[in-house]
């Protein structure tokens, strides 16, 4: 490849050194932060305004269906969402349709809030846990009617007639809303069985909203369902995730990669700029 | 059983499952004994729920054949093989024990906390580089229309960046309109064409005309 | 019992779907009486066959997926795409079969197990090779999306397939194996009615067959003049989807939200 100019090179560059200029450029944020700012967006600004709602005694679910593999783009905005629940007053149902990993996201959450939501908060009474069920939509569906019929306990095995907190909840009814963590689609089941689902088959009052933490890649599919008005607040990605730390005040690890999402984003649209000169540049030489 | 009847069965089965589903949807209750936890509709959900728990069974048995053939032909991969079939049976009798005792092991945990989360998230992380790559190869502005896509994915990429704000205000303001507005419709007409395409497949499926799956080639 | 029938967006749904299987019905009755039903040719379609060639030049397999389809068949989103890109499967296996290329399915969803294993065993038979078939080509990996996209990045690696199918209901997954077929040059065919991962299989595959073309592929290459009929009945659907988005949009410019109010999800 004697014969290559520098334009040919950049317009064909071998993308291991893209690869490695972007993993020591990442690295640099976390050992000096920038701490930029950051503008809220109004899909989170609705979410928060929703978990704001809460009125003490309030009970409402978090259905984590992402996997720990999405940590990065999923765990900040449930962390963020469950301490304004703890906040509120609220009471929490957690449960996971979509990863059977769900486990080390529940204890992760509780590691990372050890010290200001769960002294106080009393399994059972303020928050149960149930784990994951496989089904999907069915599962949904089938949880809309009868959450006995699915979890006949805790994860603890405490039957769930003897928890406190499900006394009187057996149907989506008792729920005020959904927070749905996805890396997919489960957020439109909740939609589709529970919100705008057959309200004659709910026991009495009204079906729960649903709002949703999705993962980034899915911003573009998820918005049509906020602006839809089918969700009433979206946290997406790690930068919305990052939003909410900042109004709920609890700054976590959403806010500490924003200056990394700052530095790949950067270099992206340089690589991208680079490209498309190498590309007119040997255009022209062709010409 | 025939192969033909087999095949029927199997249509027969999908046919009468989605119309008990859909008439559940739609009447629900004020059809008896249809709806509920209780109702045929509830009750085949439930075995949704066992079939797909089974498969689950089913997939292991897949898995250890797979490795299983790969050690008897001591194949390059072997050794890959014989770590798997080490870590399986580890996980394995680790979680009979945690289901029979209720006690979690340290080795339990540790490995998934450790080595299954760690491994997990480092995946997820490489997407970060393969979108890089993908994106610096097909984002040329080779015509009008790919320039357009290209400032667009610009702004939007700057705008989801907290830099970007700092480099310009107008940064967020294009890029979420990018976001909010430019791509929404398309988006939803995809969703459309997309359930239409769903609705046209779920009915030859119905009527057991969709044969491509299953068995077609008999 | 309850009221039977409300004019809510339910009842409106029900009508809609009654209207439109009617109209797949009609126009399969009238496709089976001779009726000349004209599909454009899929370019991601036609080129299965050449990607094969391409696989049996080079002497190399073939790497196919229906993606992570939310691990399960019983979803409603990903089932069917999952099953779209199996039956397109029993077609690819028979051209591999045919022309002694080995195949080798990936998937982690485990009750779609059965239903491959089955499709690429009848592919074979149908090609008078049963004995052919290896089980073991179609490999699940448990319900787990990690697992099945390492193990789909390692293979890619050491085998190098000349061809990489990815047709089903795909999430993240789909950037990393089809940069991976990129990487080391193989003949990329995607497709997905997944939204979101739509760019990547676009920016990162020769062809690819967007939204409801992948349930149309296997219709197309069924060939079958009732089932081709289901898709012209689908295309005037599109026309009517097309009509009430005017009427309701018009409604709107004077106030009148019932439409879409009626309408909703």
């Amino acid at each position: 490849m004697s014969g290559q100019t520098i334009w040919d090179k950049l317009a064909r560059m071998d993308r291991r050194v893209f690869y490695w200029i972007l993993f020591i450029c990442l690295t640099v944020p976390y050992m000096t932060p920038l701490g930029l700012p950051i503008t809220v967006t109004p899909s989170t600004r609705s979410y928060y305004d929703g978990l704001k709602t809460i009125q003490p005694g309030e009970v409402v679910l978090l259905s984590i269906n992402s996997g720990v593999s999405a940590w990065g783009d999923c765990l900040p905005a449930m962390v963020a969402s469950v301490y304004q629940v703890h906040e509120q007053g609220g009471k929490l149902i957690v449960w996971s349709i979509g990863y059977n990993d769900c486990d080390i996201t529940w204890a992760r959450i509780k590691t990372l809030l050890a010290t200001n939501v769960f002294t106080d908060w009393v399994e059972g009474e303020d928050y149960v846990y149930f784990g994951y069920c496989p089904g999907q939509e069915t599962n949904v569906a089938l949880l809309r009617d009868n959450i006995r019929g699915v979890y006949t306990k805790d994860v603890r095995g405490v039957a769930t007639d003897d928890i406190p907190l499900m006394e009187d909840i057996n149907d989506a009814s008792k729920i005020k809303f959904v927070m749905s963590s996805d890396t997919g689609d489960a957020q439109i089941y909740y939609i589709r069985q529970w919100k705008n689902g057959p309200v004659n088959y709910v026991g009495s009052g009204q079906p729960p909203l649903v709002a949703e933490m999705g993962i980034a890649m899915n911003k573009s599919g998820d918005m049509v369902y906020y602006l839809s008005g089918d969700e009433f607040g979206l946290v997406a990605g790690s930068r919305g995730a990052a939003e909410l730390e900042a109004l709920v005040g609890l700054k976590g690890n959403a806010t500490i990669t924003m200056d990394s999402i700052s530095v790949s984003h950067v270099l992206l649209v340089l690589a991208i700029i680079l490209a498309n000169v190498g590309m007119f540049a040997t255009r022209g030489q062709k010409k | 059983m025939s192969q033909v009847y087999k095949r029927e069965l199997v249509f027969i089965v999908t046919g009468v499952v989605a119309l008990v589903m859909m008439l559940d949807y739609f009447f629900g209750k004020n059809i008896p004994g249809l709806s509920g936890s209780g109702g045929i509709a509830g009750q085949l959900q439930t075995w949704a729920l066992i079939i797909q728990l089974m498969a689950i069974g089913l997939g292991a048995i897949n898995l250890i054949q797979v490795h299983y053939r790969q050690i008897s032909r001591k194949t390059d991969m072997a050794i890959y093989s014989i770590i798997f079939m080490v870590f399986f049976a580890f996980l394995l009798l680790l979680g009979l024990y945690k289901l029979f005792t209720g006690v979690e092991l340290y080795p339990y945990t540790w490995v998934f906390a450790n080595v299954y989360t760690s491994l997990g998230t480092t995946l997820y992380a490489i997407t970060g580089f393969f979108v890089f790559s993908a994106a610096y190869r097909a984002f040329r502005a080779r015509n009008v229309d790919a320039a357009i896509l290209l400032i667009g994915g610009c702004f939007v990429l700057l705008a989801n960046a907290p830099i970007g704000e700092v480099l310009w205000s107008g940064f967020p303001l294009i890029g979420n309109w990018f976001n909010n507005v430019g791509q929404i419709p398309g988006m939803r007409a995809f969703t459309v064409v997309g359930a239409l395409g769903l609705l046209a497949y779920g009915f030859r499926a119905l009527i057991g005309k969709e044969k491509g799956f299953y068995s077609e080639a008999s | 019992m309850g009221v039977w029938i409300v004019l809510d967006t339910k009842f409106v749904a029900l009508l809609l779907l009654i209207a439109s299987f009617a109209l797949f019905y009609a126009y399969m009755k009238l496709a089976q009486g001779g009726m000349k039903i004209k599909v454009r040719t899929f370019p991601a379609v036609a080129a299965i066959p050449e990607a094969i060639g391409r696989a049996a030049e080079m002497g190399k397999p073939v790497y196919y997926s229906t993606g992570l389809g939310q691990l399960t068949l019983n979803n409603q989103l990903n089932g069917p795409q999952t099953l779209a890109g199996i039956s397109i499967l029993g077609y690819t296996t028979r051209l591999c079969a045919k022309s002694g290329v080995k195949i080798t399915y990936f998937t982690p969803i485990a009750d779609s197990l059965p239903l491959v294993e089955e499709t690429m065993r009848n592919a074979y038979l149908a090609e008078g090779k049963p004995e052919e078939f290896d089980p073991t080509t179609a490999i699940n990996f448990q319900n787990e999306q990690s697992p099945y996209l390492t193990a789909s990045l390692g293979w890619i690696q050491r085998e190098k397939p000349a061809s990489s199918i990815l047709l089903g209901g795909f999430y993240y997954e789909s950037v990393c194996i089809a940069e991976a077929g990129n990487i080391i040059g193989a003949m990329q065919i995607g497709g997905t009615a997944n939204t979101h991962q739509l760019p990547f299989l676009v920016a990162t595959c020769d062809y690819t067959l967007i939204m409801e073309e992948l349930y149309a592929a296997s219709a197309e290459i069924s060939g079958n003049p009732d089932v081709l009929g289901s898709l012209k009945g689908e295309d005037l659907l599109k026309f009517l989807v097309l009509a009430l988005l005017g009427i309701g949009f018009l409604l709107a410019l004077i106030g009148n939200t019932s439409l879409i109010g009626l309408l909703r999800l």
